[in-house]
């Protein structure tokens, strides 16, 4: 697997959570795990850290932990986009 | 012919980096990615060169009448476009270019204080033109990798710009030859490539101090 950075990571942690908003209850650590490959240890470190920020917000769902993007998250990831994009025209990827 | 070929390259370099540059700075600000920070620098820099040039171009015009910019002056603008390209070329590959021993990072700008001013200019443009080559080759295989059109505007700008330069060295062995117009407008042209992808972002992310 290719090199990711933080911010791809970032990235697809915030678009998991965007898309498995149908339910309305949010994503569970182990779906983010599993569909933005990450380590749990890992995970959670961004979790706490992106929930901090205002960009992931934390409910309960049937005794578990669930994560659903905020409007600062979609924001966040409308920018990462267009920005991933404008680096990658040179090249470079964010 | 060389005055106003001069003064709209450098006009040209300075508004296209400067915008370049306050984009990818609006893009380090939303989202805190390095890569966007050095290419940042990158962009402000070369600007910053070309700002630089074009100002010893006018002061001498208007006030100065030597018949020339001063040399110290055009060294200092193309070593800040030397570095911009640095940053762009390197972006690809920079924590591998420089050794990793402290002793040898230490030896690194040495040679640089063995030129005098004169060479030190045509060093600094020998220097952009690798960077600008390397930059160029970086992102035409990233842009067939990817097949990003947007690539494919900056790796040519980018191979125009490195035309540019090489044509300019020759034109130092044929003086008043067509090679200095040629090298002008490749530069242009290679300018204007570069902000192809810069004008598809939406202005409304380029909030600044978000």
């Amino acid at each position: 697997m290719a090199y990711r950075t933080q911010m791809r990571i970032i990235g697809q942690i915030l678009e998991t959570a965007q898309e498995n908003q149908q339910d309305g209850n949010g994503a569970s650590v182990t779906y983010l795990i599993r569909k933005a490959n990450v380590p749990h240890q890992r995970l959670r470190g961004l979790l706490g850290t992106l929930v901090s920020q205002g960009l992931l917000e934390r409910s309960e769902y049937a005794g578990a932990q669930r994560y659903k993007i905020s409007m600062s998250g979609r924001e966040f990831l409308r920018a990462y986009y267009s920005f991933a994009g404008f680096a990658e025209s040179f090249g470079l990827s964010i | 012919m060389e005055f106003p070929l001069e003064i709209a390259l450098n006009i040209a370099g300075f508004l296209v980096g400067l915008a370049i540059g306050l984009m990818s700075l609006a893009g380090y600000r939303n989202t805190g990615s390095p890569t966007l920070l050095r290419l940042s620098i990158a962009f402000l820099s070369i600007s910053a060169g070309f700002f630089v040039i074009w100002a010893a171009y006018v002061a001498d015009a208007l006030v100065l009448g030597t018949g020339g910019p001063a040399g110290w002056v055009v060294t200092l603008g193309a070593g800040a476009q030397a570095a911009g390209y640095f940053f762009i070329a390197f972006s690809h590959s920079i924590k591998s270019f420089l050794p990793r021993s402290a002793h040898f990072r230490g030896v690194v700008p040495l040679p640089l204080l063995l030129t005098s001013a004169v060479q030190l200019e045509h060093v600094f443009r020998s220097l952009s033109f690798i960077f600008l080559a390397y930059g160029a080759i970086e992102t035409a295989l990233s842009c067939i990798e990817n097949k990003s059109r947007g690539a494919a505007w900056v790796a040519a700008g980018l191979a125009l710009l490195a035309l540019g330069e090489f044509l300019g060295w020759y034109s130092f062995v044929f003086p008043g030859s067509l090679l200095y117009a040629a090298s002008m407008s490749c530069k242009i042209a290679g300018l204007a490539a570069l902000f192809v992808p810069v004008s598809r972002v939406p202005l409304g992310l380029a909030r600044l101090g978000r």
